[in-house]
């Protein structure tokens, strides 16, 4: 018969102890909190954040421009290019695009055709900023047609109000065929262009042309070299980052207040469960303290037969094992209840809201590994404080 | 290997006036006998947990194949208690509420030198087979001596340290013991140091030492 703990288990006495039941009911609150507040960072990242579907190629892009107070109302509140660099430093914006508007009127008219006509901004961005860039998205000086990206929002728009005008509807394949014409004008001189609708943009809310032709018009129509900035783009893994928000905040910076709607909630929502997680992690390190007292009660009350075992030739880390083994039982049973209930959680949370969309109802990789490292966590510490006591009967037999 | 009291001098007697151990050299080669004679209070158990590792108030050192007992870890310590040397305290140290026998399976199933069959056996020739299944408390003082004396052969060694084995037990069981420890050093090729209050006429090929 080969040497087993449980030859000795007879000699240690693991009574029912009050302090050993508390020790274990705190464990597994403790352990539950944090799981729970595991899984649901998880959870708010899945629904919030930086896995959300919408994204397009793992980043968010928002325009950014200024707030518009009563203070500053009526001064210039485009943007310099320090502000520009400063944006670019911060950590959380991966890319940085200056949107360019027309300093000098454009007007669009359906020609004779239908008898509309509306004056126009256009902007221009960085085509790397594009989610849609067709190739004939060019322009050079001398061309009558001009490529234009439309806003799919502004399409929805003008076919929401369209019938009331007596104007056609238009689809997003036929509008490319629809003849536009863009009569531009400036103190310096006036032009009228075909304009052509190349690709519409789910991303960027403008009437997009290329860089060159607004460049040159600025400069033909109104005599204006400095490009002025009226607005950004900026590319983030997160839109929802709060400390991404915080700094929009601190610069009086505007940005699309629907696509940072939960950035806000997420902020509140993460520091909350980071309290919970905390708590659980008190509640452990309170429970673990608490097993400790038992466990020395445990050996205390066992101490002549432990020494009498070191005596007779039982090594002292063979003894630890054998002692803190007794508890494993008990931890896995622990963690295996703590993991059925945040298993059940889960599932209720995930049937609460998302249909399937949000979080799956399984728990996520993370819990898994939290609750593992719970368990070695706590066996480890368990050996310790068993061995740390059987040394000191070691030292003094 | 080689057991080896150098200068040995406990720290509780101030000045060693005569004796053929303290502050000498000893060296105990295995398959010798060693007997140590010395009345009440001389210090032979300290003696004996000099060797065995429990105590280190002395001044001097005790070797066991060339390394210091007093400097051994704990780890090591016990890994010697396990092959290399046993011991038949004087005041015993049986777990009181474990049976006669499961006192000595705690020690065979450690580091295990006979099966478990030879403990019935034994325990015939020393006449306990019927105290066996007792609760090692509830046996009278001689009873408990002869588990000690079994439980203390179950392992290999090569030092045997006994501390007043026979003090409880009557003429004819000491001899029956004796034979018994005598027979199970032989097959080891162990040496035994045999402390007792006066020298004993049955003990043979002995080297006496007076403490």
């Amino acid at each position: 018969m080969k040497l087993h703990a449980k030859h000795i288990r007879s000699l240690i006495r693991n009574e029912s102890h009050l302090t050993k039941w508390i020790g274990y009911f705190g464990l597994g609150i403790g352990i539950l909190l944090l799981l729970l507040s595991v899984q649901m960072f998880v959870n708010i990242q899945v629904l919030l954040g930086e896995e959300a579907p919408r994204k397009s190629g793992g980043f968010d892009y928002v325009s950014v421009s200024r707030q518009i107070t009563n203070s500053n109302m009526g001064k210039d509140n485009r943007f310099t290019n320090s502000d520009l660099d400063l944006l670019r430093q911060q950590p959380e914006i991966a890319g940085v695009a200056p949107l360019y508007s027309n300093q000098f009127r454009a007007e669009a008219t359906a020609g004779n055709v239908l008898p509309f006509s509306t004056d126009l901004f256009l902007e221009s961005v960085n085509p790397a900023f594009l989610d849609t860039l067709p190739a004939n998205f060019t322009w050079g000086p001398g061309q009558e047609d001009v490529p234009v990206i439309f806003s799919s929002d502004f399409l929805e728009m003008y076919n929401v109000f369209a019938p009331s005008q007596g104007l056609p509807q238009v689809s997003a394949k036929t509008i490319s065929s629809v003849n536009i014409f863009l009569p531009c004008s400036g103190p310096m001189g006036s032009k009228t262009f075909r304009a052509s609708i190349v690709a519409l943009s789910d991303r960027v809310n403008s009437i997009l042309v290329p860089e060159s032709f607004l460049k040159w018009g600025n400069l033909h129509f109104s005599g204006d070299t400095s490009s002025p900035i009226s607005r950004i783009y900026i590319k983030t893994k997160d839109a929802n980052n709060p400390q991404l928000i915080k700094f929009l905040d601190a610069h009086n910076y505007h940005i699309n207040k629907d696509k940072i709607r939960f950035g806000r909630i997420k902020g509140m929502l993460q520091n909350t469960i980071g309290a919970i997680a905390a708590l659980g992690v008190l509640v452990i390190l309170l429970a673990l303290i608490l097993f400790g007292f038992y466990l020395q009660l445990m050996i205390a009350r066992s101490k002549e037969n432990v020494r009498l075992l070191l005596l007779l030739g039982y090594s002292p880390n063979w003894l630890s094992k054998s002692f803190s083994s007794t508890f494993l039982p008990v931890y896995l049973t622990i963690i295996a209840i703590c993991l059925v209930l945040a298993s059940l959680f889960q599932q209720y949370f995930s049937h609460l809201s998302f249909g399937g969309n949000g979080p799956g109802i399984v728990l996520h990789w993370s819990t898994w590994l939290t609750a593992i490292l719970m368990f070695l966590l706590t066996i480890i510490i368990n050996w310790k404080m068993v061995n740390k006591e059987i040394r000191q009967l070691e030292k003094k037999p | 290997m080689q057991l080896i009291l150098k200068n040995l001098l406990p720290q509780f007697i101030p000045d060693v006036k005569q004796s053929e151990i303290w502050g000498n050299e000893i060296v105990v080669s295995q398959g010798e006998h060693i007997h140590i004679v010395a009345p009440s209070g001389s210090g032979k158990t300290s003696l004996i947990h000099f060797i065995y590792g429990i105590r280190d108030d002395y001044n001097g050192s005790v070797l066991i194949n060339g390394t210091t007992v007093k400097e051994l870890p704990a780890e090591k310590k016990a890994g010697i208690r396990q092959k290399h040397l046993s011991i038949i305290f004087q005041d015993l140290r049986l777990f009181p509420e474990e049976t006669a026998r499961e006192n000595i399976e705690i020690k065979r199933r450690l580091s295990p030198y006979h099966n478990a069959e030879i403990v019935n056996k034994m325990a015939g020739r020393l006449g306990i087979s019927h105290k066996l299944d007792q609760k090692a408390g509830t046996c009278s003082y001689g009873e408990q001596q002869r588990i000690a004396i079994i439980r203390a052969l179950m392992q290999p060694f090569d030092f045997l340290l006994l501390d007043e084995p026979y003090s409880h037990l009557d003429e004819q069981n000491r001899q029956k013991a004796m034979e018994l420890i005598y027979e199970e050093c032989t097959s080891r090729n162990a040496a035994m140091i045999f402390a007792d209050l006066k020298n004993i006429d049955f003990l043979k090929d002995e080297k006496t030492y007076y403490l």
